[in-house]
């Protein structure tokens, strides 16, 4: 490994735990600063003084707040994200429970996102300026205005009740992975159509931005066929920026594709967040949320590394020169 | 519909289920259940699960599958409040205090725990009645064992239930409800926390998995031995929080049942295949004033804020005036409702006369509403009405977490004006518990400190002559009345929609269901 790349890796390493330290100690001010007494809010009108008191001792929110921030770092590092106060289910055992979903749902959407948004965004790119170009740019700046959820109910009313081809509800009743992956397309669809308009605008200018450095015209000149330069060369550093966008949309789809999940009752990370806040059910919170938070930071790091990879002219450390340059 | 139990009903029902067992009651059972068997039924729930663990459930949604999973000593008939034997052979009340019980042998727990016994009864309604003993944790349901004394096991079969005074709803919403539901003390003891999760029960079904956000799928217990065997192979209980989803999943034909509300199921209305029937619920909605707050402390000041406000009006702005209106607190579908209670009319000159004697001009009061469009709604149509008679009123909407707080403790003290819903059972002492002086700084927001009233409650919880009891309830609700600082709304009302293949079964109020009564037609 080159020196320089060694250091580059070391210090996202280092950026990478103090991001999720500081994530941490922002979840953890927020949820002590909420207003609402989690007892009342989870017991409902069972909640007597006694129990109440009893479960905020179980909760651990009658202790100082020093305590309970080492409490929450301490179990933290030790792999314990806490016990969920309701069901006396392990939070880790709560998000694992639906994190497959989760995992699915956002992966399947940003994979249908790419193969159907850079071949849109190259088209666009390789025939700027025509017909095909505008109508590209109106469908995609469409897909990107128009929320999921609303995109969602529309293909549930023409696929699930007036086609009768797909099913409304997004999840199987028992463990059949076929019904599983039926249930899974237009969750997907609804997902992933924002990012697909948003994906070919990128790749589009991207592509025009490079399709016009020297190195493109000196390919050119040296006669290669425009087929080659655009895939081959253009593509790859026009893929960059895209990747970059890649990385921070799973983060934000791990967490916040929540109306998507309610449309389509489907289990997912954002339902339980949702759930857990509406509740004030801290644990849950603060373990759930931090796995999106380490889900994402090491999204992004993989994003980070995967540059040198793709261009070689960067170069991390000293001396780095940025994408492309 | 009136609460018709008594102790008389109880043990002739008892007498004849008793008969019925001496001749042998399995076969009975079979011949009762008539429907043929379907494979599947899938039926919506709106809410999450959390446990179905009777000492530790959290709400309706968890009390729905316990029906089916746990046997009681007694039951509710479907689609009715009067209540039957399950697993006991015989319930008799000895003494206002204590009543002997009688299981039907033979009923096993599923997952091999073998047969019910007075001792699983005795466990069962101990752990939630009695302070929890080696480490466990304490019910949050305590309450619905209050006087609670113990329970005797006399035989393999056989127990005595002893109570420190009299229940009058000890049955109702007790014994026959879910704190009445009998688990298997070596399973419970067995999966410690993990029980609710892996319920044991001997009731018509046993859970096959149970998993969050995504629903409960029970299947038929072939080891069930009581009277009402359900009528299909399996029940798929889908958790679908969004109203819209259940819409297009009931017109795809992957859902069987589902409950919406009234305006929510209108298009559904007309739907080939699906029957959509409106039906009255015991869910019961206010605005309430805080009585020790302010300028409200003062009776003409509450008496015109609920001559300022127009209920009809409101109710047409919550639910496009879908649902009936209510002008007490007790629904009329509760034992002891008032039919005679005063249907209060708009009167603004009136309204402005009592704010004038009071002393009262250019009055401004916070409204605080849960963040729901029905409270939403009705709090600008309020805000509208109250402005006319010279009260400025200021909506606080907030979202479940921050306004289920907002009447407790000392933030309570500066509640002034407030919205609220809460869930009802089919007794009257269930429905008035919020309101005693107890619950000040709990539930009672209104800070209604009425010893009259609380030595009512307590008189009407431990009488036993429904007649007497009757007259009880109607004075707390009169009491009620004459504070002013309750204006009921509404009731509400559920709309029911299914296959119309398919008959539901609820205990009447549409809120709990009875999943393994449902048939088909």
């Amino acid at each position: 490994m080159h020196p320089d790349t060694a250091r580059y890796l070391a210090s996202r390493l280092v950026t990478t735990a103090l991001i999720v330290f500081g994530a941490m100690l922002l979840l953890f001010t927020l949820s002590n600063i909420v207003p609402g007494d989690p007892a009342a809010i989870l017991l409902g009108p069972q909640a007597t003084p006694e129990y109440s008191k009893r479960m905020i001792s179980e909760m651990g929110l009658d202790q100082p707040i020093y305590i309970r921030l080492w409490r929450f770092f301490s179990n933290v590092a030790t792999g314990n994200l806490g016990i969920d106060i309701v069901s006396g289910r392990s939070v880790w055992g709560m998000v694992a429970a639906v994190l497959p979903y989760t995992i699915a749902l956002t992966f399947s959407a940003i994979l249908l996102a790419v193969i159907t948004g850079i071949p849109l965004g190259i088209f666009a790119a390789t025939h700027r300026g025509s017909v095909m170009d505008n109508i590209l740019a109106f469908i995609s700046v469409a897909f990107i205005a128009v929320p999921g959820f609303v995109i969602a109910i529309f293909l549930l009313l023409i696929f699930a009740i007036w086609l009768n081809w797909l099913p409304v509800l997004g999840t199987s009743r028992s463990g059949d992975w076929l019904d599983e992956f039926r249930r899974m397309i237009l969750p997907t669809i609804a997902l992933s159509l924002g990012w697909v308009g948003f994906i070919a605008r990128l790749v589009r200018t991207s592509m025009l931005e490079v399709m016009g450095e020297n190195y493109i015209r000196t390919s050119r000149a040296y006669g290669l066929s425009e087929r080659l330069i655009t895939y081959k060369y253009a593509l790859k550093n026009a893929c960059i920026p895209t990747i970059t966008i890649l990385g921070l949309g799973i983060g934000r789809l791990l967490g916040g594709a929540v109306l998507i999940e309610i449309v389509f009752a489907r289990p997912g990370l954002g339902r339980l967040i949702y759930g857990a806040i509406s509740e004030r059910n801290y644990p849950v919170v603060q373990g759930a949320v931090l796995v999106v938070v380490v889900v994402f930071v090491l999204v992004n790091l993989i994003v980070d590394l995967s540059y040198s990879a793709i261009d070689p002219r960067i170069r991390h450390g000293s001396g780095a020169q940025g994408a492309g340059g | 519909m009136g609460n018709k139990l008594s102790r008389r009903r109880v043990l002739v029902t008892g007498a004849g289920v008793a008969a019925a067992a001496g001749v042998g009651w399995p076969w009975v059972a079979l011949a009762q259940s008539g429907a043929a068997t379907r494979p599947l039924l899938t039926v919506r729930s709106a809410a999450d699960f959390d446990l179905i663990d009777p000492a530790h459930r959290r709400g309706p949604t968890d009390g729905n599958v316990m029906r089916v999973v746990y046997q009681r000593l007694m039951q509710p008939k479907p689609n009715s409040a009067d209540i039957e034997l399950d697993a006991a052979s015989e319930v008799k009340q000895v003494s206002p205090t204590i009543i002997d019980f009688k299981l039907k042998p033979g009923q096993m727990f599923t997952d091999g725990f073998g047969e019910m016994t007075a001792d699983d009864v005795k466990f069962s309604f101990e752990r939630i009645g009695l302070p929890p003993v080696a480490g466990a944790k304490e019910s949050a349901y305590k309450g619905d064992w209050l006087y609670l004394v113990g329970v005797e096991v006399k035989g393999k079969y056989e127990g005595r239930i002893t109570l420190s005074q009299p229940r009058a709803n000890i049955y109702d919403v007790v014994i026959a409800d879910g704190s009445g539901c009998i688990v298997s003390k070596k399973a419970v003891e067995q999966r410690g926390t993990e029980f609710g999760l892996k319920p044991v029960g001997s009731g018509q079904y046993q859970v096959v998995s149970l998993d969050k956000q995504k629903g409960a799928v029970l299947r038929r217990n072939p080891a069930y031995k009581g009277a009402r065997r359900g009528a299909f192979e399996e029940i798929n209980v889908r958790v679908i929080t969004d109203a819209k989803t259940t819409d297009l999943a009931l017109r795809a034909g992957e859902l069987d049942f589902a409950i919406l509300s009234p305006t929510g199921a209108d298009p559904l209305r007309g739907t080939a295949g699906l029957t959509v029937s409106d039906q009255p619920a015991i869910f019961y909605a206010w605005l309430g004033m805080n009585m020790e707050k302010g300028p409200l402390a003062d009776l003409r000041v509450r008496q015109a804020i609920r001559l300022g406000v127009d209920v009809d009006q409101m109710l047409l702005a919550g639910y496009n005036g879908k649902v009936p209106r209510l002008n007490t607190a007790l629904p009329p579908q509760i034992m002891g409702h008032w039919k005679e209670a005063p249907v209060y009319k708009r009167n603004v000159a009136e309204a402005r006369a009592l704010l004038a004697a009071a002393g009262q001009s250019n009055l401004k009061l916070r409204l605080t509403i849960l963040n729901q469009p029905e409270f939403q709604n009705m709090a600008l149509v309020a805000k509208a009405l109250l402005a006319e008679i010279g009260v400025t009123v200021d909506v606080d909407a907030q979202p479940g977490g921050t306004y289920w707080s907002s009447g407790k403790a000392d933030v309570g003290k500066n509640l002034e004006l407030y919205m609220s819903r809460f869930n009802a059972k089919h007794d009257p002492n269930f429905v008035l518990q919020w309101f005693t002086p107890g619950q000040i700084g709990e539930w009672n927001w209104s800070r209604w400190n009425s010893a009259e009233f609380d030595g009512l409650f307590k008189a009407a919880g431990s009488e036993t002559d429904p007649a007497k009891r009757r007259v009880m309830v109607l004075d707390m609700q009169k009491a009620m009345d004459k504070t002013s600082a309750f204006v009921w709304l509404t009731n509400e009302a559920s709309a029911l929609v299914h296959k119309s293949w398919l008959k539901p079964a609820s205990v009447p109020g549409w809120g709990d269901w009875q999943y393994a009564d449902f048939s088909a037609s």
